[in-house]
């Protein structure tokens, strides 16, 4: 309640500062964004805050759930009606930015943020060190771990020493197949696992930070050529395969078992995962007695913590005055304690700016995970997913060899091989035409 | 000379439409304008895009049949053709000999007939999510019936969904039970104007039930067949939204069509390489050829009736 008080002060204030500078005209800006369920009701209650602060600025908004979201908006842009300002998923930034669809933020982000308050903001910067966006809200992955199962078994939860062998050996004594069996022993079924250590999902919170912490992944740091055929990749994709095999991770037809790929940890069918911050939401709401910390370690202590950055877009064609006035709306959600405060209270994301992350609100906010903190560590050692304009595609073409080897149906060398040819294939359509 | 001779022709009445052809215009004009907006023009469009490159977001760039020789080189498309084929060879036939044996069936005089019917049509007026969440009850390789039986009866569960072999069959499996109450009510339509004098003339003769639906019923409602293999044939090869959501992760366009594309159709690859990945004019291309092979394939089939269906005159 006081809360909301301090709330309604500032911005009755922040008012009569606004409208003293307006000289009374208004700009209409459309601001495009995805839903969410109940994060919908929040955006639009901040954006009323926004006008109320902002009296010469007008918002319209455009949303609609996620696939329909992004695929309407492409028709937009290519029919020149696209949102003056629009929310975008953080892996799709470049595919906007190369193809000219965003307007370079560089000058304005120089000029009016100081970036040391911000996470994130080098996410979306380029190789030549241009930004095209501004965060929203930051998912960045962590180890999720069961606790109970974990007592059950007997085994010390994780911690910061760990390396990716450790959670093979604590996973192979958390695995338990049907007849009660744990993935050491003589007998363990394989195929019928009620139980598994780790489960393990597709790129974020599959193998890209194996990939990363063995030394290895998949492109190079121009983003323009394949990395795939590595010695590094190879150790990193032959300890993935192994977990799979021995019944301790699951593979990629355990996953199709569930009717969603997500739900192993949630409905406690796995006892640890990689999880980005939002997973905390599912496992909330199942009950699960569970908590966080960082990801393992490489063989050389090389570790890495992937970072989505889902982010603020203006459009490149929104004129002067409307991509002002969204730029206005990027400040106010970034800088206003309480924008960042409110956003951070539905749990979705890490807060952008440092300060009310690193505040009680999010690091104590009553909902588990207790060790929220080791989020906010992973900064030091996190990375984008090799984010470029071809990113979906590349990614589809790494996915398809490399599921072969997690399913044992070809050598992990034959599919780096082929997905190194595949994956470079991809990147030279695209950036050979340009 | 040849002025002269475009004088003359202006002397001869011009193409004047008679009123009833203004009226018939006027009616039509809904439907006209319709076709000429949303088809005609998309279809050129997309004919202009399959010879470009075109991400959406920039003006597409005419490249001539680059589109075209790159579909030649990718196995991708090749394998989606090959599944789109096989999976139609398989649907075709079964959905249209079942339907006929059920329709046959319901077009006796039962004891609630009509709810027997009106059971085998509630899939036809469910949604596809409706229908996979009991397919997957069925399929799932946890939790599904199938594999249960399987296991009763002493035999190695499946992966199905999963499984590079038996992906196809189980979603023209799912396919079938979808789609088949459709097909039934066409087929109960024409057996119910099959005369009834023809089976009592065959009952002197001292046919059987089997003869009388060879000799009979086949050839009477081969009309009805022919209709139920075109549309069945059409609907196969625009088959999407089914392997979209049953072999996609939580509604993911590019994980679907798997595992190892072998799923993959090309109206699924189409979607991806247009919505997904940003190359509508790849897209395009795609979709002409989808659209040239089924215009053969109709084609071919319109052909063939004359050797088989045969019309009362």
């Amino acid at each position: 309640m006081a809360f909301i008080l301090v709330l309604a002060g500032c911005s009755s204030k922040d008012d009569k500062e606004a409208s003293a500078t307006s000289d009374g005209s208004t700009t209409e800006i459309t601001l495009g964004f995805y839903s969410s369920g109940s994060a919908d009701e929040k955006m639009n209650e901040l954006i009323k805050k926004f006008e109320e602060q902002h009296p010469d600025i007008k918002v319209k908004t455009q949303n609609a759930p996620y696939q329909q979201f992004f695929q309407k908006l492409d028709t937009q842009i290519a029919g020149g009606n696209a949102p003056d300002v629009w929310l975008s998923d953080g892996v799709f930034v470049q595919k906007y930015a190369e193809r000219g669809a965003a307007k370079d933020l560089t000058e304005w982000i120089n000029n009016d943020l100081n970036k040391d308050d911000y996470y994130g903001l080098d996410f979306n910067k380029d190789s030549d060190g241009k930004y095209w966006a501004v965060p929203q809200g930051i998912q960045i992955g962590a180890l999720f771990y069961n606790k109970d199962m974990f007592d059950k078994a007997g085994v010390d939860y994780p911690d910061d020493s760990w390396t990716w062998e450790d959670l093979k050996e604590a996973g192979a004594q958390l695995s338990i197949d049907s007849t009660g069996k744990t993935a050491n022993d003589s007998g363990y079924n394989a195929n019928s696992v009620k139980q598994y250590g780790l489960t393990f999902f597709n790129i974020t919170e599959g193998w890209m930070p194996v990939l990363k912490s063995y030394g290895g992944g998949v492109l190079d740091e121009e983003l323009r050529n394949s990395i795939v055929d590595s010695p590094e990749n190879k150790e990193a994709v032959n300890y993935i395969v192994d977990g799979m095999q021995r019944g301790i991770f699951t593979d990629p037809s355990d996953l199709q078992a569930f009717q969603s790929p997500m739900a192993p940890f949630p409905s406690q069918t796995a006892a640890m995962r990689i999880g980005i911050y939002a997973r905390a939401l599912a496992a909330n709401e199942t009950g699960v007695n569970y908590d966080v910390t960082v990801l393992p370690k490489g063989p050389d202590g090389k570790r890495f913590s992937p970072v989505i950055a889902n982010s603020w877009i203006i459009s490149n064609s929104a004129s002067d005055e409307k991509a002002k006035a969204a730029w206005e709306w990027i400040k106010y959600w970034v800088s206003e304690d309480e924008v960042q405060k409110e956003w951070a209270a539905l749990g979705e994301a890490v807060p952008v700016k440092k300060s009310v992350a690193n505040s009680d609100l999010f690091l104590d906010s009553g909902e588990k995970p207790d060790n929220k903190q080791a989020f906010l560590d992973s900064f030091d050692f996190a990375g984008t997913l090799d984010v470029n304009a071809v990113w979906s595609e590349w990614v589809k073409k790494f996915g398809d060899n490399i599921d072969r080897a997690f399913l044992g149906e070809t050598s992990v060398d034959d599919s780096l091989e082929q997905a190194d040819k595949d994956v470079q294939k991809v990147l030279d359509e695209f950036y050979n035409n340009q | 000379m040849r002025l002269g001779k475009a004088r003359e022709r202006t002397h001869t009445k011009p193409f004047k439409l008679s009123n009833e052809g203004k009226w018939g215009i006027l009616m039509i004009s809904p439907y006209l304008i319709h076709f000429i907006v949303f088809i005609l023009f998309t279809m050129f469009a997309s004919l202009y895009f399959s010879f470009s490159h075109y991400d959406m977001l920039n003006a597409p760039q005419w490249v001539g049949l680059e589109n075209y020789t790159k579909l030649v080189n990718d196995t991708v498309f090749w394998k989606a053709l090959g599944n789109t084929v096989y999976f139609t060879v398989l649907f075709v036939p079964a959905q249209t000999i079942l339907a006929l044996i059920l329709a046959s069936a319901l077009n006796q005089q039962l004891r609630g007939l009509k709810l027997y019917r009106m059971a085998h049509f509630i899939p036809v007026i469910s949604s596809w999510t409706v229908v996979l969440y009991v397919a997957d009850a069925i399929f799932n390789p946890r939790f599904g019936l199938a594999n249960d039986l399987l296991l009763k009866l002493g035999m190695q569960p499946q992966q199905w969904l999963n499984d590079e072999h038996l992906v196809i069959p189980v979603l023209v499996v799912v396919a079938v039970w979808k789609g088949i109450g459709y097909m039934m009510v066409i087929f109960l339509a024409g057996l119910q104007n099959v005369p009834e004098d023809l089976y009592e003339a065959a009952d002197i003769e001292g046919a059987g039930v089997l003869q009388k639906f060879r000799h009979v019923t086949i050839p009477l409602i081969s009309g009805t067949t022919f209709l139920v293999l075109v549309l069945s044939t059409i609907t196969t090869f625009q088959a999407f939204e089914q392997i979209y959501v049953m072999t996609g992760n939580s509604g993911d366009i590019t994980a679907a069509g798997g595992p190892d594309n072998s799923s993959m159709v090309l109206m699924l690859y189409l979607f991806q390489q247009g919505f997904a990945f940003l190359k509508m004019g790849y897209a395009s291309a795609i979709a002409w050829i989808l659209f040239i092979m089924l215009f053969i394939i109709t084609l071919i089939q319109v052909k063939l009736q004359n050797k088989w269906v045969h019309y009362e005159k």
